[in-house]
């Protein structure tokens, strides 16, 4: 993160900001249809789809949402980019309404690598809260997915879900209790008759496993979908997790709303190190080795 | 047959090696981003066409098949809206035959201009996938002409592109083949 701002924007460059996006609609003028007079302002400064979001963040397309020819100096211009970046922000969240913006426009608009979005550059994940019904219950579980290059394209995998009720069955546990519970080194020898003291208490089956074992929640999820005691019911809100960007970690969400602030926006910033980044991707990639990435 | 002309007139407007379709290049986008929302516009106005109660039922009915041929087999309509954000599923021809049937005495569907079209992406087996992003306003007339429901609904509409390859007087063309697929359809607050 830089220290100044150089180009912070003024209040007159933001006021700015906005009517570069509504300028749209006075491209299109307001049109009459029958009794109405639909005014298209909102919907051109709605950041209607994800693939929008990552284009108006590189400063991909024009304000009518046009893509730019890579050859066309308005392609990723950083000038360009540091107007359109703060459109991209929920202006109604204190989270991301803060100066700590000014700082990430600033560290997008500098030279150097990583800075823009790339579809297939991994790294960003989708979270799908969901309803399900769970043994005739019905349940909240948030699914997580990535983006996965396969053959000659790529696809959505689920990657890891979370069910507080899957938490519940492997609880840390006090070390004093864990240390009541092991087979001990010579148990072999005995042709491990006393293995069935592992089995009498459930509850803490998993003391039993090594230190190295951990629980694997998407496999939890599958065995009660295979078995059908889980049943998908719906999709109630979607958000994306962004790691993509060098030292920043942000979320996308869709805001629907009245005004010119609406669609896909940045509604968390948090500044984080790459270094510090593979802490959090576990929970989106479990598999992940803390030295990746 | 009037698709199947369209069809060659775009294979020779964009016909390249079948190479050339790995990457697409932006001016081979942008034509194909065209072809996409052909297909968009035509299914625009066949809404407006069956949601219209002038249209006879028969014309109606004609009207579902031409549009049920945009889509893939097994296409979904989900739709959602502010006071019920729980989705409902129905399929195209399910849905056309609701709208056709809807209980007001008049119906307006009226588009926006706005269209926005998602980059292409591909999915594992080289089908092209995008979306496209419509607006639509819908109002529903009583007897006496009031007005009793109105709503701006956002259609997310997917399109699959796929190259294709067809003998003409003993040569291969190749042609890109668009089909539309599931739609989202959600209602906006503005």
């Amino acid at each position: 993160m830089k220290n100044k701002i150089a180009h912070a924007p003024t209040i007159t460059t933001i006021l700015l900001l906005v009517a570069m996006l509504c300028l749209a609609a006075r491209g299109y003028p307001q049109r009459s249809l029958g009794a109405f007079e639909l005014d298209e302002t909102e919907l051109y400064a709605m950041t209607k789809q994800v693939s929008q979001f990552f284009s108006r963040f590189n400063n991909e397309e024009d304000q009518f949402g046009k893509k730019y020819h890579p050859q066309n100096p308005e392609f990723r211009n950083p000038e360009k980019r540091r107007i359109i970046l703060p459109l991209l922000f929920d202006n109604e969240n204190k989270r991301t309404s803060g100066t700590l913006k000014d700082f990430f426009v600033e560290d997008l608009v500098g030279k150097g690598k990583g800075n823009y979005l790339e579809f297939l550059g991994g790294r960003w994940y989708s979270e799908v809260a969901a309803t399900f019904l769970h043994q005739g219950r019905e349940v909240n579980i948030i699914l997580f997915l990535m983006i996965e290059k396969e053959n000659l394209g790529s696809k959505w995998v689920l990657t890891n879900v979370y069910y507080p009720e899957f938490n519940k069955l492997f609880p840390k546990g006090e070390l004093a209790e864990r240390e009541k519970h092991f087979l001990h080194p010579m148990s072999h020898e005995l042709d491990f008759m006393n293995i069935y003291k592992a089995f009498n208490h459930a509850q803490v089956i998993d003391f039993y496993a090594s230190k190295e074992f951990q629980p694997d929640y998407l496999t939890l999820f599958f065995a009660e979908i295979k078995a059908g005691r889980m049943k998908f019911k719906s999709v109630d809100h979607l958000k994306f997790h962004i790691f993509q960007i060098r030292d920043w970690y942000f979320e996308v969400s869709y805001l629907n709303r009245k005004g010119t602030n609406t669609g896909w926006l940045i509604t968390n910033l948090v500044y984080m190190t790459d270094k510090e980044k593979p802490a959090f991707i576990k929970l989106y990639e479990p598999w992940l080795r803390l030295d990746q990435h | 047959m009037k698709h199947i002309i369209i069809i060659i007139i775009a294979a020779l407007a964009l016909t390249t090696s079948v190479k050339a379709q790995d990457e697409l290049s932006p001016e081979r986008k942008q034509a194909i981003d065209s072809l996409a929302l052909e297909k968009v516009r035509d299914l625009s106005k066949y809404v407006s066409i069956i949601g219209n109660k002038n249209t006879p039922w028969s014309e109606a009915n004609r009207v579902i098949d031409r549009a049920e041929e945009l889509f893939m087999a097994g296409a979904e309509i989900g739709v959602s809206s502010l006071a019920r954000t729980d989705i409902f599923y129905y399929k195209v021809r399910t849905y056309f035959e609701r709208l056709m049937r809807l209980n007001y005495d008049r119906v307006e569907i009226e588009w926006y201009k706005i269209e926005y079209v998602s980059d292409l992406q591909r999915q594992p087996d080289g089908t092209y996938v995008g979306v496209i992003t419509i607006f639509q306003r819908f109002s529903g007339y009583d007897q006496e002409g009031g007005l009793v429901y109105q709503d701006t609904t956002k259609k997310d509409i997917t399109v699959y592109v796929k190259r294709k390859e067809t003998q003409i007087g003993g040569r291969m063309i190749g042609f890109w083949d668009v089909l539309l697929g599931d739609i989202r359809v959600k209602e906006t607050s503005s």
